[in-house]
């Protein structure tokens, strides 16, 4: 039993921080429950190395009752404002009896409406669920609301198989190679593409079927995507979602001096998304335009926080 | 007959009304009727003799009429309502299974022998139907199973046929041609007896047989025997003539749609895919919508996923999703195989050869079988190379590369000797070609080959073909593929590689195996086997009289491996390594040892064993990638290069392979292989393009191939703007930008 609240420092103002919880629910044998807890684990500390700032908290093994992560989620209520960022990671199993997905905890399980309301609760204006249980596609529909990004697992409640999808995206928070546009940030939708990759490639080596297919919502649709591209019409909150940053950037959050440059710095990156959005509604030569004239900018910028 | 009949009737007319004993009469007389006309091939007459039938009052000979006319779903009906009525009558399922085999559903009719068995132990027509389901799968009981019939049955003509045949798939054409002329003497008119007999003629190349006109004067349109001759001429891969034999039995009777299937098939085999899907088509729209039919054309529609390269000699079909990556690899190494065979075996193709590999291990199997659940990797039908992809099985499974240069070995020596060459040969040498390639490629001998070394089951050399086609124990054709491998090595070592390209004349000269080994080497058959049974067993001894001190070792070490017991492992370990040096398979003793090696610490001799691992055969990506790490770590960077480059032929669809390798070679200044790997690395879509093609632009760099450098950092900035290295590498080789 352990629940561990690792750092909470204030994020200065006019910065957002992040507020993280990630439970590992009932494994049912011993080696599902070392595999979940291991898991969350290697999240906890990957965290820990490069978010120093954010507020962390894990919930593992038999303390991950349903009334402790009710407790978890009332602190996190009082704790995590409207401009700050939460993240809530799910590991374990689910089920869906096909009205209703729960998350196996010791104990009572949660469903997915009551979980929704407990995230409800929480001011924290962006927030990213990434529940990685069996059946967690049956968890979409009810956890969807705007400004909310949901992954899940599976593509619905009948792929009841348990899951490999938790092992790659925390293998995602550490591989640098995760970080496809190489700005040494990961966002939720690199970590998502890099896990879904991950998890076809597993199915794929091990020649067996696939019984997980993961899903992005990020429109409040509740509807999901398999490949979030900007013709689905999703991905776009979650690309703009950053999980952590390593190198030159996570040290530069850490330096008051160059936090300015660095929201320029992904005031840029974010322009440059909307303009690749935006690409196939304008002429070529515009686009190129406008996506040299970012691009210089951005490399000014870049060559500034390196100083 | 009509006897027969009589008595039946009066044996049965004590419980019948007259009435209906008459219609029954009547009604099996006409079956007989119907029969008789088929038998004679008067096909419209029978037509309407049958469609007569289909109106009897007995469901059992509605069911005849039925399956006489190719409605086979209301036979079947029929059937299961005569069964219904007379849940007694072993007949009636005997024959209800007989349309399940005709229909290739070989379980269920399996399942109905089986029932009239429980009925009557000793139906001759129940044996036989199980032996005739055991021959579809070239099972070995399928004799034993026909003798059995006979045995209840000595006058069952069919039986004989069988035996005939099976005789014939064994290729012992004089057993044959007895058991034949057998049936013949049971029934003067079996057409299938005269079949066999014609089709022993014709393999022979006789082609003025007298027996196809014995049989087109009972039956002039008795397609059938020339569709017993092409299945003969298919299974001894002689598939141009086999083609030409199911043409001539649609010729004669265009109704045969099984023949016409198996033609669609080996059509497909020849590559002429068009053709075969009209006859493929035109089954399916005749009601003929079983697996060997419906597969095939599943394929053929697949076949849009594929892409096909022709470079000179070479005609490559690959899967979309494999050929960016496969198909530099592929093509290298058919170039390499095609070269190396034209020197070798003094000779040159006389045609581009077809090499098609399937990324979707079943696609390879109905590609070749028509029928999903082939065990090969590689099948060769003359010009034609059929073949798994090296995704289509588990990382470490398969050396494509080594099954490929096998497949090739059999396109010349099959043209060489015109597809006359015997299976333990042509079998033989490609196994031993792949060793000859590289000593680290082909297969290991297995504990199934120890097992049958010591129990003494190699076959003679005159009967190793019948492990190849009717295997009588499992895993004999592993065996004997191991055996004829190792004995064109010991042909090749005691006498010289010349003797095996002398045999190969012979047989081209339509010689058999005991008169090809006399002239080449000069010894009968027995002698051969003798002698090579003394070279096997001194090369063998240790593993096969230490086999079980070795399994019985290897339970304690993995148990000790498990435990940490480090020492126990590095103090036991090599003896058994050395006494089964072939076995690396999971949990090998080099593991093992490698593991030990490194807990304790000592690298160098953890590198020792996994590079013994590696030249032995060891094909563990895993293993090979923790080699080539410790070999970087020691600064050994070529070592650790020419490490990975191994797994290339083994499983290269892998992300991290291709970057070390591209690292590697980079860092060594062998710019080209370092840009062959970035281009796989492209190829498999890596979800990191930006660094993909960054690390690409780097060896053209290095290869001052600047244009190209140019282009490809272009494309890493464009999927990551922010790309520092990508953004300095750009201004690099664009100086008037700075």
């Amino acid at each position: 039993m352990r629940i561990v609240l690792l750092f909470f420092v204030l994020a200065p103002i006019g910065l957002p921080a992040t507020c993280f919880l990630t439970v590992a629910g009932l494994g049912g044998e011993p080696d599902y429950e070392q595999r979940f807890a291991a898991w969350a684990k290697e999240i906890e500390n990957t965290l820990r190395a490069s978010r120093a700032e954010a507020r962390l908290e894990n919930l593992t093994g038999p303390a991950a009752t349903r009334e402790a992560l009710r407790a978890a989620f009332e602190r996190l209520a009082q704790e995590c404002g409207a401009r700050d960022d939460l993240v809530v990671m799910l590991i374990g199993h689910g089920t869906f009896d096909g009205f209703e997905y729960k998350f196996n905890l010791p104990g009572p399980d949660v469903t997915a409406a009551e979980l929704a309301g407990l995230l409800d609760k929480v001011p924290a204006q962006r927030q990213l669920v990434v529940n990685m249980t069996s059946a967690s596609g049956a968890s979409l529909a009810p956890l969807s609301r705007p400004g909310r990004i949901v992954i899940t697992a599976t593509k619905s409640g009948t792929e009841k198989n348990a899951t490999v999808f938790a092992r790659y995206w925390a293998e995602a928070l550490r591989d640098p190679s995760a970080d496809t546009d190489k700005n040494e940030a990961i966002t939720a939708l690199e970590a998502f593409r890099y896990a879904q990759r991950k998890t076809a490639e597993f199915y794929e080596a091990q020649k067996r079927i696939a019984t997980e297919h993961p899903l992005l919502d990020d429109t409040g649709q509740g509807e999901g995507a398999r490949a979030p591209s900007a013709e689905e019409k999703q991905g776009r909150l979650a690309a703009n979602f950053t999980l952590l940053r390593f190198g030159a950037a996570q040290a530069a959050a850490r330096d008051p001096e160059k936090r300015k440059l660095l929201a320029r710095k992904e005031q840029l990156e974010q322009e440059i998304d909307r303009l690749k959005y935006e690409k196939a509604a304008m002429p070529l030569e515009e686009y190129r335009r406008r996506l040299t004239a970012l691009l210089v900018e951005l490399a000014r910028t870049q060559e500034a926080l390196e100083k | 007959m009509k006897r027969k009949l009589r008595s039946l009737a009066r044996l049965v007319g004590k419980y019948l009304p007259a009435a209906v004993l008459l219609q029954l009469t009547m009604a099996a007389q006409t079956l007989e009727e119907c029969r008789r006309l088929q038998h004679r091939g008067r096909l419209a007459e029978a037509s309407r003799c049958f469609e007569r039938l289909t109106a009897a009052a007995d469901p059992y000979l509605r069911a005849e009429g039925f399956w006489g006319l190719g409605r086979y779903q209301e036979a079947s009906s029929q059937f299961a309502a005569a069964v219904e009525r007379s849940p007694k009558n072993a007949l009636y399922r005997v024959r209800w299974g007989r349309l399940f085999l005709d229909r290739t559903q070989r379980q269920d009719a399996a399942e109905l022998f089986q029932e009239a068995l429980k009925l009557e132990p000793n139906h001759a027509g129940a044996l036989l139907g199980l032996a005739l389901v055991a021959s579809d799968g070239f099972e070995r009981r399928a004799i034993e199973l026909a003798e059995k019939a006979l045995a209840a049955d000595p006058k069952l003509a069919e039986a004989r046929v069988l035996l005939a045949r099976l005789a014939l798939e064994d290729g012992d054409e004089q057993k044959a041609i007895e058991e034949a002329d057998k049936a013949l003497a049971i029934d003067p008119e079996c057409l299938e007896a005269m079949a066999v007999r014609a089709t022993v003629d014709w393999l022979a190349d006789r082609e003025d047989t007298p027996w196809i006109g014995r049989i087109l004067k009972i039956n002039p349109v008795y397609g059938e025997a020339y569709a017993t001759a092409a299945h003969f001429f298919v299974l001894n891969r002689r598939y141009e003539e086999g083609v030409r034999f199911y043409r001539k039995a649609l010729e004669l009777n265009p109704k045969l749609h099984k023949a016409r299937a198996e033609l669609g098939v080996n059509l497909m085999r020849l590559g002429l895919d068009e053709e075969a899907r009209w006859h493929l088509e035109y089954c399916y729209h005749n009601g003929e919508k079983y697996a060997s039919v419906v597969n095939p054309l599943r394929l053929l529609d697949s076949y849009k996923n594929f892409e096909t390269f022709t470079t000179g000699q070479i005609i490559l079909r690959l899967h979309k999703y494999d050929a960016e990556l496969l198909r530099p690899y592929f093509q290298a190494e058919l170039e390499r195989a095609i070269r190396t065979y034209e020197r070798k075996y003094r000779m040159r193709l006389e045609r581009p050869v077809r090499v098609e590999a399937y990324p979707d291990h079943e696609d390879f199997a109905v590609r070749t079988l028509g029928m999903p659940g082939l065990g090969a990797l590689g099948v060769t039908f003359g010009y034609v190379v059929a073949m798994d992809s090296p995704n289509a099985r588990k990382p470490g499974e398969f050396h494509w590369a080594s099954t490929l240069w096998h497949e090739m070995s059999h396109v010349f020596v099959l043209a060489a000797t015109k597809h006359r060459a015997p299976r333990w040969f042509t079998e033989g040498l490609a196994v031993y070609e792949e060793t000859a390639v590289a000593p680290d490629w082909g297969d290991r001998m297995t504990p199934e080959v120890i097992r049958a070394i010591r129990d003494k089951r190699l076959l003679p050399v005159t009967q190793l073909d019948r492990g190849f086609v009717r295997p009588s124990y499992p895993g004999q054709v592993v065996v004997s593929y191991f055996q004829a491998g190792r004995l064109c090595a010991f042909i090749a070592e005691t006498w010289g590689f010349d003797k095996l390209l002398e045999m190969m004349q012979g047989f081209a000269a339509r010689k058999g195996t005991p008169e090809v080994i006399e002239q080449t080497l000069g010894l009968k058959p027995e002698e051969l086997d003798r002698q090579f049974l003394g070279w096997l067993e001194a090369r063998t001894r240790r593993t096969v009289e230490g086999f079980d001190q070795w399994r019985k070792g290897m339970e304690r070490l993995a148990a000790s491996a498990r435990a940490g017991r480090h020492e126990e492992v590095l103090r036991e370990g090599p003896a058994l390594r050395d006494l089964y040096p072939d076995y690396v398979e999971h949990g090998s003793a080099y593991e093992y040892l490698a593991e030990a090696h490194l807990a304790k610490g000592d690298k160098a001799a953890a590198i020792a064993e996994l590079e013994r691992y590696s030249r032995t055969g060891g094909r563990n990506p895993q293993l090979i990638k923790k080699l080539a790490a410790l070999l970087e770590e020691a600064g050994r960077r070529r070592e650790a290069a020419e490490a990975l480059e191994r797994l290339l032929n083994i499983y290269p669809r892998d992300e991290e392979l291709q970057r070390k390798l591209g690292a590697l070679w980079l860092a060594e200044g062998n710019a080209s292989k370092a840009i062959r790997a970035y281009r796989s690395l492209l190829a498999l879509r890596p979800l990191d393009r930006a660094a993909s093609h960054f690390y690409l632009a780097q060896a053209y760099r290095a290869a001052n191939r600047l244009e190209e450098a140019r282009e490809q950092v272009l494309l890493a900035l464009e999927a990551a703007p922010g790309y520092r290295p990508a953004q300095k590498l750009l201004l690099e080789l664009n100086p008037e930008s700075r």
